[in-house]
């Protein structure tokens, strides 16, 4: 980037709200999907809606696109800058504005970190309740861009469901408010199509999120299963019983033996499967509740039951869990790993397609999922140095989710489409309404310089297909990328 | 130019049925299907006839459509379930269902509608996400958005599309569905919406108590509650409460209803911790009594003038203090726990007054009733702007007509 434009850019952020070394460009070359890097321009750090209108006038007068990122753990390229320009920082807009204790709301910058937030509101008796496994870094600007679940999704709802409004900073450097504490803004819902647009419309620059207060009881109960389709049918019929617990998760028998070869936490190495399910709320009721996902998992065969005691146990149950991604690091040089999503009630049958596609081709796969939500993370474990087999391993990795929309369902459940999943759109999607978000995109982002290239397939992508879809390389850090 | 834009002359209907403000289209059609509605509309937008999408024409109020007003398009007829999976908590329903006839359908299975609307017998699922509906239950279920999975919609032109999806969990793709509710049928017609049911209460109780205006005021009266989790806390000024399902109502100013949809026990010490709060109920209903009670909240409304409707961050009735005491009091109803109040006008009254206070109690008009009122505060011009490009974006030709809120 030209001096004159670094000092322009200094001149609106101060000396230090702008990187352009070479070794800080590396740094944000990527975000967690690896195998997709671009060199920014330049990274700008800003710390206010104001700066960050500042810049985009800026960056629009020279026609530079502006990538938002969060905490860059993201694993499907959202945060890359593909086309360079600048990368826009929230690292340092990382303020709680304001707390609205009895109406149980707060202001906060994107740059906040999910769950430092629930930790400073803690005192306050309460929590901001989407919690993706990357909360101890991902943003919740980076949590609204992709409009992040998590465990507690199934009970508690996505990002969507906890924001009630943000301040954004559009294409031209126009700053609007859209939506906000008082709910049901009039005329159409544009907070709702900002939340989950992966930066593509708008700048979110400010964010109000719904508190909810601390659930007085929890109960934490971890099943192992025989085999894991038993362990899906114990979902199905918990949830077609009226039942929401907090979470209801599993690993299967591959992902299991990974996660204890690393972290010795007990957990039964015979199983086909372990199902943690949480269930919270009012005391009142809870120990009723409790019995009847006891009973309606042992009717589906569940062969023990541990219930967490205390804190202690019940973090170390949920530790297994959260790991599960870096354990694979360990387990193999390279893996991949998907997001698709089924209706809930086929997942068995998904389980047993994913085992077939990766047999078929000779691959060890895992899988650690959101059951409650139907939302699966297949591992697909290759070599990192045989080409033959990462190509092997791509092929069944975009198999699978081609199975996913065939049953009902979809490509991405929580990690955002990015780069990574853009050619698949066009196998989820048909031309038209591909036209129609393309439209909508081009309304609010006329010059498509806000993140440009993500998530709608350009004209370029159909014929690099599917080889786009990114993988893992392994690392055996539980610091790594998060699911 | 065809009085049927293509269709069979059976779908022709009396365009007197559809007058809005005095006004009714040169034509009335009523598809019988999604390709009559797409052929419609494809010889709409060749001809240059502009269209307003009706569905139980329950929210269209009094107005004539600004601008032309060429085509009532009823779609009334597309009203199946396309897919109800009752173990995945999901329903896809065409626009037309009305929500009783969902509600119908689901109850069979303990499962309920997440949406609510007044007059449900007429509100239709495309209607009520259209105007971003909701009623005293927003605290239970959300906003419309939140709820809604996935749409299949059709644009002025024509042109089907759809996003979002049929699962609960889905981030794949712009969410130009979640777009559509608020829009009125200006962005496009929503065809069929994909839901996230949600699981019936094993409990159901409603509490009706009286209170005056001093009572409703006390801040620290309410202060328990926000821990608690009614379904919904509505306050009724003594006029409008005469609409509820009810013989013997408290003699007071006016009435609380608390609903408690919950756990049996869960329900039965949050209703103990309500009546230590604000002492005995005048009236307790169960089950389907109660039921009824939050749908005639939902439709209560008082005369027949123009109807204000404001939101607020508000969660408790105490913010209302500053207009208890205002003449038309009597009459309002505020879904005090979702934040929304709905003040109901005679015809001539000037609301100017009123409107300022309540601006000044951090309340919003969201509606302004089509009195001739400016908006207290002017949206601002970039999400004018915004809004604008929208709707040349998705639909160029101007063929869905506006009907304001």
């Amino acid at each position: 980037m030209p001096s004159e434009h670094l000092d322009e850019l200094r001149v609106l952020l101060g000396a230090d709200g702008v990187l352009e070394s070479r070794a800080a460009r590396f740094t944000y070359e990527a975000d967690a999907l690896a195998l997709e890097k671009h060199l920014p321009d330049a990274i700008v750090l800003p710390r206010t809606t104001d700066e960050v209108a500042a810049v985009v006038r800026w960056a629009r007068a020279r026609g530079l696109p502006i990538v938002p990122r969060g905490a860059g753990t993201g694993l499907a390229g959202g945060a890359t800058a593909e086309h360079g320009g600048l990368v826009l920082s929230v690292n340092r807009m990382d303020r709680i504005l304001s707390v609205d204790d009895e109406r149980m709301f707060a202001w906060v910058q994107p740059g906040v970190v999910n769950l430092e937030l629930s930790r400073r509101l803690a005192e306050r008796g309460l929590y901001y309740a989407p919690d993706p496994a990357s909360q101890q870094v991902s943003t919740v600007g980076g949590n609204v861009a992709t409009n992040a679940g998590g465990p507690h999704c199934l009970k508690y709802g996505v990002t969507l469901n906890h924001v009630l409004g943000v301040v954004a900073v559009l294409h031209d450097g126009a700053v609007v408010s859209l939506g906000g504490a008082a709910p049901d803004a009039p005329d159409f819902d544009l907070a709702t199509i900002v939340i989950g647009s992966e930066g593509t419309l708008a700048i979110v620059t400010e964010i109000c999120v719904r508190l909810l207060p601390r659930p007085q009881a929890v109960k934490t109960i971890l099943f192992d299963f025989a085999r894991v389709e038993q362990a899906c049918r114990a979902v199905s019929t918990t949830i077609a019983a009226g039942i929401i617990p907090a979470a209801m998760e599993i690993m299967d028998q591959h992902t299991v033996a990974v996660v204890e070869a690393w972290l010795h936490l007990g957990l039964p190495l015979d199983a086909g499967a372990v199902l943690l399910i949480e269930v919270d709320g009012p005391a009142a009721g809870l120990e009723r509740l409790a019995e009847r996902v006891v009973g309606l998992a042992q009717a589906e065969g569940a062969r023990s039951v541990r219930v967490a005691r205390d804190d202690a146990e019940r973090a170390a149950i949920w530790k297994g869990r959260k790991s599960a991604f870096g354990a694979y690091g360990r387990a193999a040089s390279g893996f991949y790993i998907m997001d698709g999503v089924v209706p809930r009630t086929r997942l068995a049958e998904a389980l047993a397609g994913v085992s077939r596609l990766c047999d078929e081709r000779g691959l060890k796969s895992g899988n650690v999922f959101h059951a409650g939500d139907g939302n699966l993370h297949p591992h697909v474990l290759f070599d990192a140095d045989d080409p033959r087999q990462q190509a092997a391993a791509l092929e069944a990795s975009h198999e699978i989710l081609r199975m996913c929309i065939r049953m009902g369902g979809t490509i991405s459940g929580e990690h955002g489409v990015g780069i990574e999943k853009r050619p698949m759109m066009r196998e989820l999607f048909a031309p038209e309404d591909l036209a129609v978000m393309e439209r909508t995109r081009a309304a609010f982002d006329p010059e498509r310089r806000l993140n440009p290239g993500k998530i709608l397939p350009g004209v370029d992508d159909g014929v690099r297909g599917p080889a786009q879809l990114g993988g893992m390389h392994g690392g055996g850090s539980a610091e790594g990328p998060w699911i | 130019m065809s009085a049927t834009l293509g269709l069979d002359a059976a779908r022709a209907v009396d365009p007197a049925r559809y007058a809005l403000g005095g006004l009714a289209p040169r034509w009335a059609l009523k598809p019988s299907s999604v390709a009559e509605v797409v052929e419609a509309l494809r010889a709409a937008s060749r001809d240059r006839l502009r269209v307003l999408p009706w569905g139980g024409g329950t929210r269209l109020g009094r107005a004539a459509p600004t601008g032309a007003y060429d085509v009532a398009l009823d779609l009334g007829a597309l009203d199946r379930i396309v897919e109800y999976e009752p173990e995945d908590f999901t329903l896809t329903a065409q626009c037309g269902a009305t929500l009783r006839s969902l509600r119908a359908a689901l109850a069979a299975r303990g499962q309920e509608l997440p949406l609510e609307s007044p007059h449900h017998t007429r509100a239709t699922l495309g209607g009520t996400l259209a105007v971003n509906g909701s009623g005293p239950r927003r605290l239970r279920f959300g906003s419309p958005a939140d709820r809604l999975l996935g749409a299949r919609f059709v644009l002025g032109d024509g042109t089907v599309a759809r996003s979002g999806g049929k699962v609960v969990k889905n981030v794949a793709g712009l969410a130009v569905h979640r777009l559509l509710c608020g829009s009125r049928g200006r962005l496009a017609v929503i065809l069929e919406a994909s839901l996230k049911l949600a699981p019936g209460p094993e409990k159901r109780v409603t509490l009706l108590f009286g209170a005056s205006a001093a009572q409703l005021a006390e801040r620290q009266r309410w202060s328990a509650l926000p821990r608690l989790e009614p379904s919904y806390l509505t306050v009724l000024g003594a006029a409008a409460a005469r609409a509820l399902p009810e013989a013997r109502l408290p003699e007071a100013p006016f009435v609380v209803a608390m609903g408690l949809e919950d756990d049996a026990e869960w329900v039965a010490e949050q209703e103990a911790r309500v009546i230590e709060a604000l002492g005995a109920p005048a009236a307790r209903r169960e089950g389907d009594d109660s039921l009824s009670i939050s749908q005639a909240l939902a439709d209560a409304q008082t005369g027949d003038g123009p109807i204000l409707a404001f939101t607020s961050a508000h969660k408790t009735p105490a913010a209302l203090a500053p207009i208890l005491r205002r003449a038309g009091a009597e009459g309002l109803v505020s879904h005090a726990a979702a934040g929304r109040l709905h003040w109901f006008l005679d015809e001539g009254d000037d609301p100017t007054a009123l409107v300022r206070e309540l601006r000044a109690a951090g309340y919003v008009l969201i509606d302004r009733g089509r009195v001739n009122l400016e908006p207290p505060v002017a949206p601002e011009v970039a999400i004018l702007d915004l809004r604008e490009r929208l709707r040349v974006a998705l639909d160029p030709s101007a063929t869905l007509a506006a009907v304001e809120g």
